[in-house]
């Protein structure tokens, strides 16, 4: 799939916090526009505040991202 | 210009027209809001197994549609809103009526798309409901997981539980939620208004004193300015009449100059009026003194003169008079003197002579006195004789007559007669009178009665009053002819001569 693997690699801004047991958000461009992606830690217990920077590090279709903390 | 090439031209026009029909007919474009579902003949993609669905998306550009071997479908990205109304109790089984509004649209991925496609293409009205079905009961589960305080005012908390529990449903259905939106918290027991009371109220208060503080600053600073204002209005009145004062007092003055400057001019024409004045009364007196006392003067001095001299000369005859007066007196004095040893002895010598004369008359009058007495004496024996034939001769002519002639006598004589009855008694040593006073008066009255009936006892009375009237008859009329005797007198004369 193209849409996956344009996510896959990206950085985005954590909207919503991202931690265990919570659904977080993250703003990743894609395709030309930014999207809002259902975002979890790809580490288990990891947690990511609003504003953190993170890359994408798996996509599940239709709107789910795993991430992990960006090495900015 | 020959007809074929018309025809030629005409047919060219007609068959670019017809293409261009045939084009509009078969090419699709998708527009940036929606995406182009194309199912049919050749649909399929490469690349995709067998498990394809066996459709095309297309997003954003242009697809030859096959008419009659392909179907091509709009699926609309725009932005839905569904409106929401729930009734639900909070974290603290608080019961509250909640309106809000999710926004949301189809996913922009592939993925989305086709499960969308699948499912709401032919009813994309419906969606609408069905999310708002879902949501419904979303949003219970949603607000049962919150208080109110963070109903209002936790935003990240809201959007995170609405994620946390419709994240996955939404993909299901090919939907994102962009937003969820809490239009109106319905608080049937009143608990927002009661939170926000005392804020509110602590507000107020604040808001009550600054008000006041302000209120009370602003009133100072009017009222000091008030006085300040006074004061100035004062200090100007001041000045003001301080100015109208001076004003005032050069006005009087200029005023006064011109009554004064006339009063000075009268004043120094009334002080040579009156100088003139005195000169005149000056003048006057003068005249007077020239005209009228010293004549007057000279007149008085002439009449003092002349009474001076007229009164020397008085007092000098007066004196001249006096002393010839006196002179005169001690002439005649000695003259008096004595004539006076002159008459005394001649007195003397004369009444020494008139002595002897009146004893020579006395003797001689005594001499004759006694003669006239015997000469008197045989006269009155004589009368007496003639008297008593008198009333020997009334005697018997009362014998004639004798009742009126008692009667006359008795009346005549009536005090004698009680002397008389009363004598009776006298007699009497000692007489025991009965019946008082009464008695008495019946022991008179008895007397009288029997004296009175007894004419002889009224005849020896007669007889002593003819006696005893005829004796006082007598000694009266000597008494009566010493007062007019004149012999006794003559020996006064001589002494009456002396003096």
């Amino acid at each position: 799939m193209s849409g996956g693997s344009a996510v896959v690699g990206k950085q985005g801004r954590v909207t919503g916090k991202i931690g265990p047991g919570l659904v977080g958000e993250v703003m990743v461009p894609v395709r030309g526009g930014v999207e809002a992606f259902y975002a979890h830690p790809s580490v288990p217990d990891e947690e990511f505040g609003l504003g953190t920077i993170v890359v994408v590090v798996e996509y599940f279709p239709p709107r789910t991202v795993y991430v992990a903390r960006a090495l900015v | 210009m020959s007809p074929e090439v018309f025809i030629v031209a005409a047919a060219v026009v007609v068959a670019v027209v017809i293409v261009i029909l045939l084009f509009k007919a078969v090419w699709r474009v998708a527009e940036p809001n929606e995406a182009l579902i194309i199912s049919g003949l050749g649909a399929r993609r490469r690349g995709e197994g067998v498990d394809s669905l066996g459709f095309k998306i297309i997003t954003g550009k242009g697809a030859a549609v096959l008419p009659g071997f392909q179907a091509a479908r709009r699926l609309r990205l725009d932005t839905r809103a569904a409106n929401l109304q729930v009734s639900c109790v909070t974290q603290q089984g608080i019961p509250v009526h909640i309106r809000g509004v999710v926004i949301y649209k189809v996913g922009d991925d592939l993925s989305s798309i086709a499960n969308a496609a699948r499912r709401f293409l032919d009813q994309q009205d419906f969606m609408t409901s069905a999310i708002h079905e879902l949501f419904t009961g979303h949003l219970r589960s949603i607000i049962g997981n919150l208080t109110i305080e963070d109903l209002i005012l936790n935003r990240e908390r809201l959007t995170s539980e609405t994620r946390a529990s419709a994240a996955d449903e939404m993909s299901k259905l090919g939907l994102i939620v962009d937003s969820l939106q809490i239009q109106e918290i319905d608080d049937e027991t009143g608990y927002i208004a009661n939170l926000g009371k005392p804020h509110a109220a602590r507000v107020a208060a604040v808001a009550r004193i600054a008000q006041a503080q302000r209120d009370q600053e602003a009133t100072e600073a009017e009222q000091i300015a008030e006085a300040n204002k006074a004061a100035a209005q004062r200090d100007a009145q001041i000045k003001r009449a301080a100015y109208q004062a001076e004003i005032d007092r050069a006005q009087a003055t200029a005023r006064q100059s011109g009554p004064l400057s006339e009063a000075s001019a009268r004043q120094e024409v009334v002080v040579q009026e009156t100088r003139a004045a005195e000169l005149e009364a000056q003048l006057a007196e003068q005249r007077l003194q020239s005209q009228v006392r010293k004549p007057a003067d000279a007149k008085a001095y002439e009449t003092v003169t002349l009474a001076q001299a007229d009164r020397d000369a008085r007092i000098a005859q007066a004196q001249a008079e006096a002393q010839e007066t006196e002179l005169r007196a001690g002439a005649q004095a000695s003259q008096v003197k004595l004539a006076a040893a002159a008459e005394a002895e001649s007195v003397r010598l004369r009444g020494e002579a008139a002595g002897a004369a009146t004893k020579i008359a006395g003797e001689a009058e005594a001499q004759a006195a006694q003669a006239r007495g015997l000469a008197e004496a045989q006269a009155a024996r004589a009368l007496g004789l003639a008297e008593a034939e008198a009333i020997r001769a009334r005697a018997e002519a009362l014998k004639e007559n004798q009742e009126a002639v008692i009667a006359q006598q008795l009346a005549e004589r009536w005090p004698e007669v009680v002397e008389a009855g009363a004598k009776a008694f006298g007699n009497v040593d000692h007489m025991v009178v009965l019946n008082g006073a009464q008695g008495v008066e019946e022991l008179l009255a008895k007397a009288l009665t029997l004296g009175g009936t007894g004419l002889g006892l009224a005849r020896a009375l007669l007889d002593g009053g003819g006696r005893n009237g005829a004796e006082p008859r007598n000694g009266a009329e000597p008494h009566g002819r010493s007062g007019n005797g004149s012999e006794p007198e003559i020996p006064r004369e001589p002494a009456e001569s002396r003096e």
